[in-house]
């Protein structure tokens, strides 16, 4: 076992020099950095739209004007008396005017005549906002010529809102805050972070796994360290350097989510104290993510050591990577209910079992369910590993056509040398 | 006699293919061991369960009074499929593959540094192996295979890919080794080779032990040889009495003779028909024992 550390810390050595080991490890906070600072940017560069109003009722616009003139920033008011009506499609066309409004001459009767003229039907920011002041204005003036009382009228058109509320651990009522919106869908993330971990560093192991072969280093490492000890030794120096970008990450997040608001005096848009004061989620995503691994980098590391290249290996990798698929298709559904049929079921298939626990982790599961679904995952974990030593050690000597399913069947019932 | 390594009636098959069949052989401690044969005879096989890289279907195989899993560390093995982690440092290597042979961190570093300046490579100690021209490598993969001082030795075709330079140098290990009272066993198919070098070989033919001995023994063997250099046409020496086989390399020649033929008498035969520049009545070459063995022996 001594020696497999060998190999696993040589592993670890040569990943750690790797640039995709920094890239990893820089992609998280990449990732937030962007998730809070591409908005502003974009906001902070977008141009104020231009646009004019052509007002046929001859009433309309003004009542509105106030508002449209304290609103540059976004929409910028061109006066419709500085343009020739006849050059308004030529000014669109030409990217010079956003959008020009027509309102009809008869607006409280009807919109006959009323027309939006853009060439960027997408963004309907402009038509919202505009077309809510003067939907506004227009209902107060039909309200008006009917007679009715303005207050009466909103209160007729009030919505009911519900207040949102959950049931404490404890038993009684709270209020729902943002915190608990933020908990309750910090799985998804976790899960999310999970996946990918998991993917590329098992690709890792597979794409190491035929690099040795190609590197002819096998039978040298062979004649030191039997394929046991060379495989655990693969899987383990792997294994770390996800740990160590995991790590990283965790002290990362830390950093962004608790240090620096704190040092700069700012209070983040939404609140992760819950997830970070609660040492649950990340014991499970790292539980999650060693057993995870332990499963995937079995198949793999077996499927590697049959295969010359990389082309035959993504040929053999495809079920595999259906079933990696599951967790990205199933994460919302579950997240929206962690509690239901589809994620009970799926928490019980080993492949997928990581990735719907973590996903349920909000809405904990029962502790038998946590029991039953971890002796499963172990169970299974132990059988790929088991099949996956007797697979690599004739596999990773074999050269030319990767075996037959009869031919990998019939190594799997041959015994394993006392040599472990 | 001590022996450092015995084979025992050892076979192995891979599906109905039988690699190695029914073979026994022991080597002496502190000789040179050729394993000869022709490609696909066995050799590789025989050495991968003595590194108990695969095991044998039947039969023992003892290395050096033990088990080949208990001896392990006392062996190094150069395969003949050999190459380097390209990204590591040279002394770096080397030294990874001396602690996996059980060597404390400290002594594999300092033997790493110490084996690299003794092969020339001093100045290479901190260099990526990638950066090694292909000599320097097959240098460096040497060293890795005598990091931990091994007892016994095993080359797979050793000399196979390698300029006249890198012959020379892995002979001079060969060599070395043997002075320092190592086991050496060394397979290959070029007879030249292991004519030169080795004490004892076995020739090795589908899997069946041909023969073994040392090289005195199996020569002694053999036929009476006339080997000549001539010129013009060959045609004429297959047809003389007394000549079993002809060994033509064009301008040099190598006549195996029956055990009753008379050696001077066909020698005159030769320089009345041809133009004979030199020649010698011999021993069997190792190539030809080779040949004509393997040319009767069980297909």
């Amino acid at each position: 076992m001594k020696r497999a550390f060998l190999v696993a810390a040589r592993e670890f050595m040569e990943n750690i020099r790797t640039k995709g080991f920094w890239i990893g490890i820089m992609m998280l906070p990449l990732m937030l950095v962007m998730i809070a600072t591409v908005p502003l940017l974009v906001e902070g560069t977008r141009e104020a739209k231009r646009f004019t109003v052509i007002d046929r009722s001859g009433w309309l616009l003004p009542r509105v004007m106030n508002e449209v003139s304290t609103n540059a920033a976004r929409f910028e008011y061109v006066d419709p008396a500085s343009i020739d009506p006849g050059d308004l499609n030529a000014l669109v066309s030409a990217g010079d005017l956003f959008a020009y409004f027509i309102i009809g001459p008869d607006p409280v009767k009807s919109s006959d005549g009323s027309r939006y003229v853009s060439n960027n039907l997408t963004d309907r920011d402009l038509v919202t906002w505009l077309g809510g002041l003067v939907n506004q204005e227009v209902r107060r003036e039909r309200l008006r010529q009917e007679n009715l009382d303005v207050a009466i009228a909103e209160w007729l058109s009030e919505p009911i809102t519900f207040v949102g509320v959950q049931i404490s651990k404890e038993g009684t009522e709270e209020q729902v805050r943002t915190k608990d919106v933020v908990r309750q869908w910090t799985p998804v993330v976790f899960v999310y972070l999970l996946w990918i971990s998991i993917l590329i560093n098992t690709q890792m192991l597979l794409t190491n796994t035929i690099e040795e072969k190609s590197n002819k280093l096998i039978e040298v490492l062979l004649s030191s360290i039997s394929p046991i000890a060379l495989m655990a030794g693969k899987i383990m120096g792997i294994a770390g350097t996800g740990l160590a970008v995991i790590g990283a990450w965790a002290l990362m997040a830390f950093g962004f989510f608790v240090v620096l608001p704190g040092l700069l005096d700012i209070s983040l848009p939404f609140d992760v104290s819950s997830v970070i004061s609660d040492p649950w989620f990340l014991t499970s995503f790292l539980v999650y993510f060693i057993l995870g691994y332990l499963l995937y980098a079995a198949l793999l590391v077996g499927l590697g050591s049959i295969c010359n290249n990389l082309k035959e290996a993504q040929n053999l990798m495809l079920p595999i990577q259906l079933v990696q698929m599951i967790p990205i298709f199933v994460m919302i559904p579950i997240g929206k209910d962690p509690g239901g049929t589809l994620a009970q079921v799926l928490s019980y298939v080993p492949p997928l079992t990581p990735f719907v626990m973590m996903n349920r982790a909000a809405a904990p599961p029962t502790t038998m369910e946590y029991v039953t679904t971890t002796i499963l995952l172990l169970v299974s974990i132990a059988a790929a590993l088991w099949f996956a030593a007797k697979i690599f050690r004739i596999g990773i000597l074999l050269t030319g056509k990767p075996p037959g399913l009869m031919e990998v069947l019939r190594w799997l019932r041959a015994p394993v040398s006392n040599n472990v | 006699m001590q022996y450092s390594l015995t084979l025992e009636d050892v076979s192995k098959s891979f599906g109905t293919n039988i690699a190695v069949n029914h073979i026994s052989a022991a080597i002496p401690e502190g000789h040179i061991y050729g394993f000869l044969g022709p490609n696909g005879a066995g050799k590789t096989t025989t050495i991968r369960m003595i590194m108990s890289i695969l095991y044998p279907d039947a039969g023992r195989i003892t290395v050096l009074g033990g088990s080949p899993e208990r001896a392990k560390d006392r062996l190094g093995y150069l395969p003949e499929e050999k190459g380097l982690y390209k990204k590591m440092k040279t002394a770096e290597l080397v030294s990874y593959f001396g602690r996996l042979k059980g060597m404390k961190r400290q002594v594999s570093k300092d033997r790493a540094k110490q084996l690299l300046t003794q092969f020339g490579l001093g100045h290479c100690i901190d260099v990526r192996c990638d950066a090694l021209s292909k000599g320097m490598g097959q240098k460096v993969q040497i060293i890795s295979t005598l990091m931990h001082d091994p007892e016994l030795v095993i080359l797979d075709e050793p000399f196979s890919g390698l300029d006249p330079i890198n012959v020379e140098t892995v002979r001079t290990v060969i060599l070395d080794l043997k002075r320092a009272g190592r086991t050496v066993i060394f397979s290959t198919h070029v007879m030249e080779q292991a004519e030169q070098i080795c004490d004892s070989i076995l020739l090795i033919n589908q899997g069946h032990k041909v023969l073994d001995g040392t090289i005195e023994q199996v020569k002694k063997e053999g036929h009476q040889t006339i080997r000549l250099d001539y010129e013009g046409r060959p045609s004429a020496m297959a047809a003389l009495p007394g000549i079993v086989r002809v060994n033509d390399m064009g301008k040099r020649a190598e006549l195996s003779l029956a055990p009753d033929a008379d050696a001077r008498a066909i020698l005159k035969r030769l320089v009345s028909e041809m133009n004979i520049r030199t020649f010698s009545i011999n021993e069997p070459s190792l190539h030809e024992i080779f040949v004509r063995t393997v040319g009767e022996s069980p297909e």
